[in-house]
């Protein structure tokens, strides 16, 4: 009965805010109940990374999106094809006036939107937040297939996943082998374990690596509290992906070699430790991103060679 | 003050049918003023309003309408003409403008309006009763307790419950705590602060453990409720905060007389006929309601506890309570305090918990660092 | 807790371990002082058996027993002893001395048992510089501890410079009011950055919890020459103190001088926190805590609640850090969490007795 009341609202808003209805439309399922959105969308705006990430995929360029770093940047990795984008705010707070003001007809959001934004939101655009189930294998493509109906361009989304696929299997076929592999955020008073299921980590598993979190994970959680420097063995595998935020990679690795017991770890030992950006391997999301990551571990397996 | 016992006793005349304003000339050098609201034959109600206060808090309200005003005209999407947003507010401007101004800044402004009131109105109650310029219902650990059981419930903790009503329940878990922790020694002393402060903290690191477990995506849509922000505002609970701030106003009017004596001290107080223990529990209980109510709809925004009150009390009147100058004090804090979040970093929204701590610090020190303020208030 | 342990004194266990406390604490103060050092003995020792590894008690005693030995059976265990859990247990020692004795002192000095060493502003200071670090480039492992003591250094710098205006030496009151007001600047300067950057946010979220862990003496040696002082001013400062405490005239006539003890003491306050929570992060409330236990068993005099805070300082810090470790395995849980679900429970135990020693 909700969901209905809340249709009828969303209904209502539109037919209130655009001149005429469009001739056609589409519906989709999303976390609030089913919404209609035009065929053909051309003033997108995007409130989250993955939404920002899978539109510059279809080759729609959003008129606004969040900042992520310094009150002015999307996240780096897409920078350059974002170009000059207005910003509506961060994802901390989404400024919904800025918002209004680009006469947005479409509304892509972070699945974690609370539902009093939603309920504005979705009064000057129709909203999309995806409903689905995070931290499994393919939750990543399921959003971005999300995101690519609402925006008419499916058939763009499915291809770049496709791509991305491909590009994995040549990884796994050349270069990767099968090995054990870990991906940590590095902190004195011990590891951030990252979960088999994040974005990254399925990735690398498709890449053909096992990805191995030492049980520390508990079921449903991205990461794992500070693994204690005494346990550290449980990440010791073949490989040691070690993502940094902020710091060039080496600094962070001769600054985690410090440690005593991060540097008797055979990993370590045999130099098999890969650093990569945190900002793309832990907290992006997206076909682009996904390139990107991909990228990186083709890189480095090949430098390993 | 003895020109104010003395009229309490004075008989009631029979026949009066309109409201009266009756002076002697010696009560009119006080600066008071005395008005009779006739309920019935035997029941009028009598208010003594100082004059300097009636004027403060008509000026208040005028800077309040001013403010709200602004607000409405002012913003990221548009800055509208007085006209234009009174054409707005019909429904008789632009789609655009319309949408802006009243669905997106009128339901802010009244938000404003309510939390700053409430939150003034409960910080005026507990200073008072504390006898401490510093003491906010925060104190007692309300604030971390609504932040925590509302993060809970933002970052999916399987709990069904929407974060305000998670909020409020917070807060009446914390408030819960304090008093029954401390309840045999009573609500005097600094004992009961600690027991606060103790629970306060529980909650602050339960807070803070919760935030280090999830992703950032969660930890990004917790975080309005962790500072204290007018965006999107639930609209339940700013109609429930609406309904409890006028009954709350009035009864905190009710015990002004009571709480103006009771800033001498206890043993004065009673034996001017004030039944100390009875007007605490009623604002304490007043205050603590108000608070947890502001709180499940905008979150932590401590400070206009300690600005609202502070402000008003250094327009009004010296030694007297002043519970509407406080009230309305704290909402023209908070709008103010919103309407430059969100223009000084536009297209940024700043969060108003944070512009009130920014702007209210540096204040605050100056006026209690100045040599011939007290600690009381 | 209190009356409920009261009301069933009579029952075996309990009973008779509450009447053999109560013995010892009303007949000689020093004789709880060595039951406290017992204590922290019995707890150091924990620390050393007891982590979130696989090295369990029994292996633990083992290669205690034979450090000595020269052959190294148990190469793992002593490991893990000599080169994780020891230094923790050092650091954890240090820290529990710095807070405690820091907020015994402040809680003297400002007469006012509410007083905290996180309310100079320290720790928010040094949170702040730790944020900025972080914004700037900095990461989580390549953090230095130097900029987190000079954070907190420069935060109590602003609330002293803040209070000055008063004068500190005449009304320790105002500095508190002072640096609360200071804290929630900084803290709220903090969550401004936080909100435009949101890699910073995923750091910073880490560090303000505080930990003992990954920290050695190396980490140490560059606040060993502050805290030294510090040691060394308090040494110094304790009878002045004590002689305050009866009083501003009197203190005066017995030769003190006031105004500088009061400096002198915020100074050496100022020292120990920032040098504590330059190395483990924010650790807010063992500062409370501490002292209020102190108080209870030691009285008012400020000499002995110091002695006091000696070991109970260390107590709850390292009791803590091994809660931390067998919370969650194979991870642990951050130690500013624990201390303020152990403090509180804690504090509000001892706020509620019936006769608490006034300052």
């Amino acid at each position: 009965m909700t969901s209905l009341r809340r249709f009828c609202m969303t209904a209502t808003g539109i037919a209130a805010l655009s001149a005429t209805l469009p001739a056609s439309a589409t519906t989709l399922e999303t976390a609030f109940g089913s919404v209609e959105v035009d065929d053909d969308p051309t003033r997108v705006v995007t409130l989250y990374t993955g939404a920002l990430d899978t539109a510059l995929t279809a080759g729609m360029t959003p008129l606004g999106a969040v900042a992520t770093r310094g009150g002015d940047g999307v996240p780096s990795y897409l920078n350059d094809a974002a170009g000059d984008i207005s910003i509506v705010g961060t994802p901390r707070e989404t400024n919904i006036e800025a918002v209004a003001a680009l006469k947005p007809d479409l509304i892509l959001a972070s699945p974690q939107l609370p539902e009093a934004q939603y309920q504005l939101l979705s009064r000057i655009a129709p909203t999309v937040v995806p409903d689905v189930t995070p931290y499994q294998m393919a939750s990543w493509e399921q959003e971005a297939r999300v995101y690519g109906k609402a925006l008419g361009r499916l058939d763009a989304v499915n291809e770049a996943i496709g791509t991305v696929d491909a590009q994995a299997q040549e990884i796994r076929e050349d270069v990767a082998g099968s090995s054990t592999a870990s991906l940590i955020r590095w902190m004195p008073q011990g590891a951030i374990v990252m979960a088999p299921q994040i974005f990254s980590n399925t990735l690398l598993t498709r890449s053909g690596f096992t990805v191995d979190d030492g049980d520390t994970v508990k079921q449903g959680r991205p990461h794992s509290d500070p693994l204690s420097l005494e346990n550290l063995s449980r990440i010791d595998n073949d490989w040691l992906f070690l993502a940094t935020l902020n710091a060039e990679g080496d600094e962070a690795y001769q600054a985690a070699k410090q440690s005593p017991a991060f540097e008797r770890l055979d990993v370590v030992q045999q130099d098999h430790v890969i650093t990569v950006d945190g900002q793309l391997w832990t907290s992006a999301s997206g076909p682009m991103a996904a390139q990107a990551i991909l990228d990186d571990i083709d890189t480095a397996m090949r430098e390993m060679k | 003050m003895s020109n104010t016992l003395s009229t309490a006793s004075r008989p009631t005349q029979p026949g009066m049918t309109s409201c009266s304003r009756t002076q002697t000339p010696s009560q009119a050098r006080t600066g008071k003023l005395f008005l009779t609201l006739p309920l019935g034959q035997r029941l009028p109600l009598r208010f003594v309003v100082d004059k300097r206060n009636l004027i403060v808090n008509l000026s208040l309200m005028g800077l309040l309408l001013l403010l709200t005003g602004g607000s409405l005209a002012i913003g990221s999407a548009a800055t509208l003409s007085a006209s234009a947003t009174f054409e707005a507010l019909l429904g008789q401007g632009s789609a655009l403008d319309n949408f802006v101004v009243r669905e997106l800044r009128l339901p802010r402004v009244v938000a404003g309006i309510v939390t700053g009131s409430a939150f003034a109105l409960a910080g005026c109650l507990m200073q008072t009763v504390a006898r401490n310029r510093l003491a906010t219902p925060g104190i007692v650990g309300l604030d971390n307790g609504a932040t925590a059981f509302a993060v809970a419930s933002v970052i999916g903790t399987g709990i069904s419950l929407a974060p305000p009503a998670m909020a409020l329940t917070g807060a009446a878990v914390a408030a819960a705590l304090t008093f029954g922790l401390t309840g045999s020694i009573g609500v005097r002393g600094y004992r009961f602060l600690v027991a606060g402060i103790g629970v306060g903290a529980v909650f602050g690191a339960i807070t803070q453990l919760m935030l280090t477990r999830v992703s950032i995506d969660a930890a990004n849509a917790a975080y309005p409720w962790t500072v204290g922000s007018l965006n999107a505002r639930p609209a339940h609970a700013v109609s429930i905060l609406s309904l409890a701030l006028l009954p709350a106003l009035l009864a905190a009017i009710r015990l002004t007389r009571s709480l103006t004596v009771m800033r001498l001290s206890d043993a004065v107080a009673t034996s001017l006929g004030v039944s100390t223990s009875r007007c605490r529990l009623m604002a304490l209980s007043v205050a603590v309601i108000l608070t947890g109510l502001a709180v499940a709809v905008a979150g932590p925004v401590g400070m206009v506890a300690l600005i609202g009150p502070e402000f008003a009390r250094q327009i009004s009147a010296r030694n007297t309570v002043p519970v509407v100058g406080a009230t309305l004090a704290g909402a023209i804090v908070m709008l103010a305090a919103d309407l430059l979040g969100r223009v000084i970093l536009a297209p940024i929204e700043v969060p108003v918990g944070i512009i009130t701590a920014l702007t209210g610090s540096p204040l605050l020190l100056w006026i209690l660092l100045n040599p011939h303020t007290r600690t009381t208030p | 807790m209190t009356s409920f342990m009261n009301r069933h004194a009579d029952s075996s266990v309990m009973g008779s371990l509450r009447a053999c406390l109560r013995a010892a604490t009303s007949s000689s103060p020093v004789a709880t002082w060595g039951l406290l050092m017992i204590l922290l003995a019995v707890i150091a020792l924990l620390s050393l058996l007891f982590g979130a590894g696989d090295v369990g008690p029994g292996r633990a005693w083992q290669a205690l027993s034979d450090f000595d030995a020269a052959a190294m059976h148990d190469s793992e265990a002593h490991f893990v002893i000599g080169e994780l859990r020891l230094p923790r247990l050092g650091i954890g020692l240090v820290v529990g001395i710095a807070l405690g004795i820091a907020g015994a002192l402040l809680q003297a000095v400002t007469r006012n048992p509410l007083a905290e060493p996180g309310l100079l502003g320290v720790s928010a200071g040094s949170a702040f510089a730790v944020t900025l670090a972080i914004l700037w480039g900095a990461d989580a492992a390549t953090l230095r501890i130097s900029v987190a003591q000079l954070g907190a250094l420069g935060g109590c710098l602003c609330v002293l410079a803040a209070a000055r205006l008063q004068g500190i030496g005449n009304d320790p009151v105002r500095l508190i009011l002072a640096g609360a007001i200071l804290s929630g600047l900084l803290h709220s300067l903090s969550s401004l950055i936080l909100l435009f950057d949101q890699y910073t946010a995923d750091e910073i979220r880490f560090w303000v919890v505080g930990s003992l862990a990954g920290r050695d003496a190396a980490d140490l040696m560059p606040l060993a020459p502050s805290l030294a002082l510090a040691a060394l001013l308090t040494v110094i400062l304790a009878r002045p103190l004590a002689a305050l405490a009866l009083g501003e005239h009197v203190a005066i006539g017995l030769g003190h001088h006031p105004r500088m003890v009061r400096l002198l003491v915020i100074v050496v306050v100022a020292l120990l926190v920032g040098g504590a929570t330059a190395i483990a992060g924010p650790v807010a409330f063992v500062g409370l805590v501490v002292p209020f236990a102190a108080r209870a068993l030691a009285g008012p005099d400020i000499r002995r609640t110091l002695w006091f805070c000696l070991p109970l300082g260390p107590i709850v810090v390292v009791s803590a850090d091994i809660v931390s470790r067998l919370v969650v395995p194979p991870s642990e849980l951050p130690l500013g969490v624990i201390t303020a679900l152990i403090g509180a429970p804690v504090l509000i135990a001892v706020v509620r007795r019936r006769r608490l020693p006034m300052l």
